[in-house]
């Protein structure tokens, strides 16, 4: 439905106006109270205005918070109204069953509920990616001891040492887990059989490995950090380094959420993409953000927690800091929020990998029914942001893997280790 | 993770084994006690995460009740995808399609995760009986919140009763008077306007 939003939208003259490049500049000369009211009157108006947003506390749900601290989505025509969620499982359900209207939502957990895996299966949508690496994966402070501090030494200490070990990420279908496999599994670990995993909510994280029956986990920070700062785990690789730039949250809905409220939907990823060129702006914003954030009704930890990584100031427990270039972003100058096609397929190639998907579904029709790059386009242009050529891009993984989207069932079993 | 023979065993229908999975231990006890008197076997769990999947592999559930609203859930979740024989998620609502049905569940509270090919009927009823005593939990404790609330209110008033009848001179039923008159004229519930002179007493002294 991606494909021809002319059907659902009155006002195509007026759309049209607003996609050409000169008309965002002509509009950037009309002060922003004009320019709402300009919103407001004309079919684009949202049909839904107060939009609730479910997120988890974690640092990369800044850019929806920030658009409604900052009163962004103010200027889009609607009222944010962030709500805290407790697990990723119930920020699924109250999608499905519309308690909320839209979530900052694990990439792989929404291509998980399209296709069904494990759980109830829905049409699902992906408006924008909120932000890009600023994850990483943490073993226990007793591991590291003992010399394993990153992906070789593991296996080594794995082979020498031989037990259960046991590895916590955030969902079955999440993120979290695929880095970990990925990463795991470059380094000849096959996560399916050489260790036990299991699913723990991110800020149970810390208080879980200081009890003591964890060997390591992935998830976001301030997670990573908070137990290094806690003196009970390290840094062994961050998930960046896995992947440099690799898609993590996204702004997530129904496909239904969408087609009844196209306009709500484009003021709702406008307001974000602007929150987020917002944070990647400038330091003295980031510092504002992780104050922000950090308060009890967001993320609930201390400020510093949160602002070391943000501004990209490393350490990894040992003694190692660096400054990381490729820390969390939120813009990247349209980079970031742009949903590619290439980045919702890949999480399909490594549920297909991992054997959460028995078949090879089309891959391509899935990303492109999902993932709303029209509705992103108009929202970019809305918010000023840079739009990329092309809707696919080029990585390369950790292990020197190419992922570019092209063949992505040849990519899905190319691996040698897998399910 | 072992995996036994559980799904013959649960569609023989001898017996169903119900796991009550939550952090409040008196809406656990009034949930088990209901599902023991329709006949079910029930365990209770307070378990955190990593325990979690421990004891969803000892007792072998045929279904888990769980709040909707425990960061335990995941950890379910991961249960039932990866631990191919484990609860599924919701299934018979996913099935039936009623998202009505779902978010009525789900709005008591209640979140389930029951083996693949059960019984459909009896999956419900038990689904009924813990939406039922989540329902009735969740009454028991807003009345006692709205008794408390109610008792705070009749304080206050009291309170500011006391304030206005020391400072202007008048009786008891002048006061009330006064401080109905107050919250008419300003559209407030009068528990507000006792709580502004109150906290205006306090600041003349």
């Amino acid at each position: 439905m991606s494909e021809k939003p002319d059907a659902r939208e009155p006002s195509t003259d007026r759309r049209s106006f607003l996609k050409s490049a000169g008309a965002a500049a002509i509009m950037s000369l009309v002060p922003d109270a004009v320019r709402t009211a300009a919103w407001a009157a004309g079919s684009d108006a949202p049909e839904k205005k107060e939009v609730k947003v479910g997120f988890i506390p974690l640092t990369d749900c800044a850019s929806v918070v920030m658009a409604a601290a900052l009163g962004i989505d103010e200027k889009y025509g609607i009222k944010i109204v962030p709500t805290k969620e407790a697990s990723w499982a119930s920020v699924r359900d109250k999608l499905i069953n519309g308690d909320i209207d839209a979530a900052h939502v694990l990439y792989g957990l929404v291509y998980g509920v399209q296709m069904g895996v494990g759980g109830p299966r829905r049409d699902m949508a992906v408006l924008m990616t909120l932000n890009n690496n600023g994850q990483a994966i943490t073993l226990s402070k007793k591991l590291a001891d003992k010399g394993a501090v990153d992906g070789a030494s593991l296996a080594a200490l794995m082979k020498k040492e031989a037990r259960e070990y046991t590895f916590a990420q955030t969902f079955p279908t999440g993120t979290h887990a695929m880095w970990l496999y990925y990463w795991l599994a470059a380094n000849g670990v096959n996560p399916m059989k050489d260790i036990k995993v299991i699913t723990v909510p991110p800020p149970q994280m810390v208080a879980n490995m200081r009890v003591g029956n964890m060997d390591g986990y992935c998830v976001g920070e301030p997670w990573n950090h908070r137990a290094i700062a806690d003196g009970i785990g390290i840094t062994a690789i961050t998930t960046q380094d896995i992947w440099k730039d690799h898609p993590e949250k996204v702004l997530g809905a129904t496909a239904e959420f969408v087609q009844k409220y196209p306009n709500t939907a484009r003021a709702l990823t406008a307001a974000v993409i602007e929150a987020g060129k917002w944070i990647d702006a400038s330091l003295s914003n980031r510092l504002k953000m992780a104050e922000t954030i950090a308060a009890p009704a967001y993320v609930n930890t201390s400020v510093d927690v949160i602002n070391q990584r943000i501004l990209g100031r490393y350490q990894n427990g040992l003694g190692k800091t660096w400054d990381d270039p490729n820390h969390m972003k939120f813009y990247g100058d349209g980079a970031v929020t742009f949903p590619y096609y290439s980045d919702g397929m890949w999480f399909l190639t490594q549920h297909r990998r991992w054997g959460l998907m028995k078949q090879d579904p089309d891959y391509l029709a899935v990303a492109k029914q999902v993932n709303q790059v029209e509705i992103y386009k108009q929202a970019a242009t809305a918010a000023k942001a840079s739009l990329p050529k092309e809707p696919m891009r080029t990585s390369k993984l950790v292990d020197g893997v190419v992922w570019d989207g092209k063949d992505p069932k040849k990519y899905a079993g190319s691996f040698a280790v897998h399910a | 993770m072992h995996v036994a023979v559980r799904q013959g065993m649960a569609l023989e229908g001898l017996h169903m084994r119900v796991l009550v999975v939550d952090e409040s231990r008196g809406r656990a006890r009034v949930l088990r006690d209901a599902l023991a008197q329709a006949g079910y076997e029930v365990v209770v769990s307070r378990a955190a995460p990593l325990a979690l999947a421990g004891v969803v592999a000892r007792v072998r559930p045929d279904v888990i009740v769980i709040d909707t609203e425990s960061p335990s859930r995941d950890t379910l979740e991961h249960l039932a995808v990866m631990g191919r024989d484990l609860p599924r998620p919701i299934v018979m609502f996913a099935d039936d399609a009623a998202p009505e049905t779902l978010r009525n569940v789900m709005r008591a509270g209640v979140a389930a995760y029951v083996v693949d090919g059960l019984d459909p009927a009896r999956v419900k009823s038990i689904i009924e009986v813990a939406c039922a005593r989540f329902e009735e939990y969740q009454g028991l404790r807003n009345e006692l919140a709205a008794a408390k609330s109610k008792l705070a209110e009749r304080k206050v008033v009291e309170r500011a009763k006391g304030l206005l009848m020391k400072a202007r001179g008048v009786d008891e039923g002048e006061a009330y008077e006064m401080l109905r008159k107050l919250a008419m004229d300003r559209g407030k519930p009068l528990a507000e306007v006792a709580q502004q002179v109150v906290d205006l007493g306090s600041l003349l002294g």
